[in-house]
């Protein structure tokens, strides 16, 4: 079992060559714990793929592929704050996406991370290009992307 | 023995049901007339109807096509006695006829319920009656209620001497004596006692056994598939057991199984005899090196050292194809054979990136053999390939997994007969990869673009796979 506490600061430095790797089922709660302070997010075995690179057994960052009925939705991308400038965010969205890229996948981008998201090839679209299923999560936003601070963003299929 | 049984017992008897309709007719309707006779007080005239209708429900469940008559005429003698008896009264005619019609359409209602019933019945019965297979069905107590055409045939003994016998009865075609079948084993549990192997599809009990009683006392090898019957609440109300003659599929299998070990000792025999030459040829060709240094000769030998390799990967391909189909198909993790398949090959600069985690598909117990062969195709150094990427894709068809490479591809006229068995080239691995799949129903296709990289698609239908 998977265990997801975060200790210490700077642990790539200690020599332990981080690893990235796809969760199995029995290591989503692990996810839950490390996702607590990302707006209590939590992976469902039956719809989610999570990707996470791992340090020493432990969860340093997460990306998260959620299968909607009408398409597919990055989210979940989170790093705890000690985990952070260490490029394993970079690890586990690039793993997300070459295991992932059979499917055009979209997301809403952090407005301030829309440059990292067009690294792995994702490109801003119009909220009314995202599938209906996707676009219920900001509904409240009623359009107002801007005031909401996220960004539409779709990556075609393909490698 | 339970009173449900006793009535049971009792009203199976077409005498009893008549006479016990008869009794009740009398008595409610005796019961009426006795009442105004003796006096009842007003208020409660016309007496109520309600006892009056037992006799018509019981009269019109068993006898459907009788009911309506019988309660029209039942209805009658109640509205007439019952207005002459009663004192007069100002709505007194209109209540009686309207207390006669109650009844009436009550007997009617009821008569057609049942009528529907018996329709149901019949049509289940036709249904187990033309069954292809041997089928009988036993309630609760191991009573035969149903013994169709097929298994006449099958044992010899006809319905009519069936129906309605217990204590095993049934049995005794098959096993020359009165003992519990899977039948029985439904209702009582204990379903591994007495068979040799027992093993459960969902709700189905299925065993094989060899009889030497049926095909005229020359014996048969018989496969019974047993399941309970159920009443609404999901209680078992009996079993059903349908008994298949598979001597033939055995005999044949048998046979098949007996060609395919004589031929896989004759290609094991061949084998060694072929590998022994092979390092013998090896031998040679390693002398050769340390005896000649021209280097025409050298790059003679080392052509021959080639054509050595390709003999001797012939010769595993054979040994893989002797072993497939000989264990039963199973559920594999997918990323545990793609690692399998990749453990003994030489990736060199080659990068190789599984994404197939929870991925699970029911396959031959070679699947890690598919990988290999194409991961070969991807590693033969005229393909340039850097990267490997194993991926899956959910369609509404199945799933696909898809191995790519960026090396330069297949050519669009290679695509057709790259799965076919040839004599010579990598043909023959992606010939392996390709039956294997085929086992269990998955296909396999290259999509790929010619110079962009192989593309190849292992398609399995939905029931082959599951994410876990």
């Amino acid at each position: 079992m998977t265990t997801a506490v975060i200790t210490g600061n700077g642990t790539a430095t200690s020599g332990v060559r981080p690893e990235v790797r796809e969760l199995t089922s029995a290591e989503f709660p692990a996810a839950d714990e490390v996702w607590r302070d990302y707006h209590g997010t939590t992976g469902d075995p039956a719809r989610d793929r999570i990707f996470a690179t791992f340090l020493a057994g432990q969860i340093v960052s997460l990306a998260r592929c959620r299968r909607h009925p009408d398409g597919l939705e990055v989210d979940g991308v989170f790093t705890p704050d000690a985990c952070r400038k260490q490029g394993y965010a970079r690890m586990a969205m690039n793993a997300l996406v070459v295991a992932c890229h059979n499917d055009d996948l979209y997301m809403y981008a952090v407005e301030s991370l829309a440059g990292f998201y067009a690294g792995f090839g994702f490109i801003s679209i119009p909220e009314r290009d995202l599938p209906p299923g996707i676009r219920e999560r900001y509904t409240w936003a009623a359009g107002n992307m801007e005031g909401a601070e996220v960004r539409p963003m779709l990556r075609r299929a393909g490698l | 023995m339970k009173i449900t049984d006793i009535l049971t017992t009792f009203v199976a008897d077409a005498r009893n049901r008549t006479a016990l309709i008869a009794g009740l007719a009398a008595l409610t309707l005796g019961g009426n007339l006795l009442a105004m006779v003796i006096g009842t007080p007003e208020s409660l005239l016309p007496l109520p109807t309600l006892p009056l209708t037992i006799p018509i429900i019981l009269a019109s469940y068993w006898y459907p096509r009788r009911g309506i008559l019988f309660s029209v005429c039942f209805g009658a003698v109640y509205a007439v006695t019952t207005y002459l008896l009663s004192p007069p009264g100002p709505l007194l005619a209109y209540t009686i006829l309207l207390r006669a019609i109650l009844l009436v359409l009550i007997g009617g209602v009821v008569a057609f319920l049942a009528a529907k019933l018996r329709e149901s019945e019949q049509q289940m019965n036709q249904i187990i009656e033309f069954l292809p297979d041997a089928t009988f069905a036993i309630d609760r107590e191991g009573r035969v209620i149903a013994w169709n055409r097929a298994i006449e045939e099958m044992t010899g003994v006809k319905k009519e001497a069936m129906l309605g016998r217990g204590d095993y009865e049934y049995a005794v075609p098959f096993y020359g004596e009165a003992r519990p079948v899977l039948a029985d084993l439904i209702l009582h549990g204990d379903p591994e006692n007495g068979y040799p192997s027992v093993r459960r599809d969902g709700d189905v009990l299925v065993a094989e056994v060899y009889t030497p009683l049926l095909r005229s006392r020359r014996g048969a090898h018989i496969r019974f598939a047993a399941t309970a019957l159920l009443d609404r609440q999901g209680k078992v109300t009996g079993a059903i057991e349908s008994i298949r003659d598979v001597s033939d599929e055995v005999m044949t299998e048998a046979a098949l199984q007996n060609a395919s070990r004589q031929l896989s000792t004759l290609t094991g025999i061949l084998r060694t005899d072929l590998a022994n030459r092979l390092a013998v040829l090896y031998g040679h060709l390693s002398l050769g090196v340390m005896k000649f240094d021209d280097p025409a000769v050298l790059s003679f030998i080392d052509d021959l050292n080639n054509a050595a390799n390709g003999i001797r990967r012939q010769i595993e391909i054979s040994r893989e194809f002797r072993d497939i189909g000989t264990s039963p198909p199973a559920w594999i993790p997918v990323q545990q054979a793609v690692r399998k398949g990749a453990a003994n090959l030489s990736f060199g600069g080659v990068s190789l990136e599984a994404w197939t985690e929870r991925l699970e598909i029911f396959a031959d117990p070679h699947l890690a053999t598919v990988f290999t062969h194409l991961f070969e195709n991807s590693l033969a150094p005229a393909t340039k390939a850097e990267r490997i990427v194993v991926t899956y894709h959910l369609r509404p068809e199945g799933c696909a997994i898809i191995v790519e490479d960026d090396g330069t591809g297949i050519p669009e006229t290679e695509k057709e007969g790259l799965f076919v068995q040839k004599a010579e080239s990598y043909g023959h691995g992606l010939f392996l990869a390709h039956e294997i799949l085929a086992i269990t129903g998955i296909a396999i296709r290259e999509t790929g673009t010619f110079g962009t990289g192989a593309r190849f698609e292992i398609l399995v239908p939905s029931e082959g796979y599951r994410v876990v």
